[in-house]
């Protein structure tokens, strides 16, 4: 169904390029009764791809990007290789950030952003530099001595950003980081990461359930199967850079694969 | 502005207390001399706040000694509750042995110890300041462990995912996340550790506002009696506010 969009990614350039490769991924939960989540998935992520990772509530595809980050064990017998290095744990140059944002309330929106620096013993001069920067790509100066209640929800995550962007991650987990927002705000935002990646060119993998923002997005999109999940399509998007919501929405292309996706996960 | 109204709300807050106080005094007072109630039941307010003015150095030094009891007691609570759920919270073995043994403890009226402790401690200082700590010991210990494992468990993931260690978690994440809640556990203990002091002064003391409680109802001397309960208050009072001016500083608690 996608072979004429997307052609396969040569497998030589995508073995020397990897940023992520998935190979044969399962993951049971409990026992018993227990609850498999994920079975043979199977995918890779070039370096400085954006990537969407696309599924119905409950496929299973926060879990896999647990997997990936080295939060959560995938069962034996498959293999996480990130950045050229097996994934077990949380490795350096891999950020997350997750739908509900982790700043902590105690702290201003500086001083949580710092925080994951400082954990790392970055030098404090270095620190300083980088906080700078972040804070001027998120134009979040204004607010860098207000505590996290103080801020709405598309500046939390926001800062949420800045708390992994801080760390400068060759790799960029993103767990629908703007899904509590409200759809406006969450457009912009959307906007946003497009614009800081453009800058920064890291790795990205983005797990959502919004087929237009997977499209408008990403590089490719794959599409997770209902529980157990598993990657059922591999779909290239085919979209000139930079995109923009006025333009990139509007062109025809857009919509085919808008509705070739809305087809795959039986929404039409 | 905003100044101006926070300030306005105080004055009024504060005229309505002044006018509730009042009126209370002037009933008390004046249904003493209506039912022609026996001073030794009941003496007259006005009675009352001149016997405290006449005692006040005894009531004061009195004081003093109740003070001392409750607030070494208190610390010794918080001090030895917050290390004792660290202890529980951090070693499983601890946590399956001592801390069942906490709570069993708890189970017992600590009251029914006090005269143990007066007959191992004697009938100074420090059988008071122990029975105020066993009072008071018990909410810091629950607050604390409670706290400790309510750390939201998205920070928890979020602190993994930045690859911190066992104890920068501790520092940076769990002692802060769990402060409210030991707060709370703090203000609970304040009151306990005052009924403590009193107690181990009524099983057993020559000094200290519990004696003279005591000693003036066995003198029939009722006026006596309410100047040193007046004075309890008082402290108690002063006490806790201490410590919820402490406790405020944990501003994130509500959030």
């Amino acid at each position: 169904m996608s072979a004429d969009i997307a052609p396969p990614v040569p497998a030589q350039e995508a073995a020397a390029e990897a940023g992520v490769r998935v190979v044969n991924v399962a993951k049971t939960f409990g026992s018993p009764p227990a609850v498999r989540a994920l079975e043979h998935v199977n995918f890779e992520i070039a370096r400085g791809e954006l990537v969407a990772l696309l599924g119905p509530s409950g496929c299973g595809k926060s879990t896999l990007l647990r997997i990936v980050a080295g939060l959560v064990q995938a069962d034996p017998g498959g293999a996480i290789e990130v950045l050229g290095r097996q994934q077990t744990e949380p490795s350096p140059g891999v950020s997350v950030v997750f739908q509900t944002h982790n700043m902590l309330p105690w702290l201003t929106v500086e001083a949580n952003i710092r925080l994951a620096a400082e954990i790392q013993k970055l030098d404090r001069a270095e620190i300083d530099s980088r906080v700078e920067s972040v804070l001027s790509v998120l134009r979040l100066e204004n607010f860098r001595k207000s505590y996290p209640h103080q801020l709405s929800g598309g500046m939390r995550q926001r800062a949420a950003l800045g708390q992994a962007l801080i760390l400068r991650p060759q790799l960029l987990l993103l767990d629908e980081p703007f899904g509590a927002l409200d759809a406006l705000t969450r457009d912009q935002l959307n906007v946003e990461l497009l614009r800081i990646w453009q800058e920064i060119r890291k790795t990205v993998l983005l797990v959502t359930h919004s087929i237009a923002e997977a499209v408008f997005l990403a590089d490719r999109v794959l599409v997770m199967s209902d529980r157990p999940g598993r990657i059922i399509e591999d779909i290239r998007i085919d979209l000139p850079r930079p995109r923009d919501p006025r333009t990139t929405k509007a062109l025809p292309e857009f919509s085919r694969y808008i509705i070739q996706l809305n087809r795959i996960m039986g929404v039409d | 502005m905003q100044a101006d109204i926070i300030k306005a709300g105080w004055l009024r807050a504060t005229i309505e207390r002044v006018i509730l106080f009042v009126a209370l005094a002037a009933i008390w007072e004046i249904s003493v001399v209506a039912f022609n109630v026996k001073p030794y039941l009941l003496p007259r307010l006005s009675t009352v706040v001149e016997s405290i003015w006449t005692f006040r150095t005894t009531l004061l030094i009195q004081s003093l000694v109740t003070a001392n009891e409750i607030i070494l007691g208190y610390i010794a609570a918080v001090i030895g509750g917050i290390i004792l759920s660290l202890i529980i919270y951090a070693w499983p073995l601890a946590r399956r042995t001592v801390y069942p043994l906490v709570v069993l403890f708890q189970g017992l009226p600590k009251i029914a110890l006090a005269p143990l402790m007066i007959i191992w401690m004697g009938y100074g200082t420090s059988s008071k300041v122990f029975i105020a700590f066993l009072f008071a010991f018990f909410p810091v210990v629950i607050s604390t462990l409670g706290g400790l494992s309510g750390t939201p468990q998205n920070l928890v993931e979020h602190f993994r995912s930045i690859r911190a260690g066992t104890w920068t978690t501790f520092w940076r994440l769990q002692l802060p996340a769990a402060l409210p809640s030991i707060m709370d556990g703090c203000k609970t203990a304040m009151p306990l550790a005052v009924i403590g002091a009193i107690v181990g002064e009524f099983v057993g003391s020559e000094r200290g506002l519990g004696y003279l409680i005591l000693d003036a109802t066995a003198q029939a001397k009722t006026d006596m009696l309410f100047a040193a309960l007046i004075a309890v208050s008082v402290l108690a009072g002063l006490l806790y506010w201490v410590v919820e001016i402490l406790a405020d500083r944990v501003w994130w608690r509500s959030l």
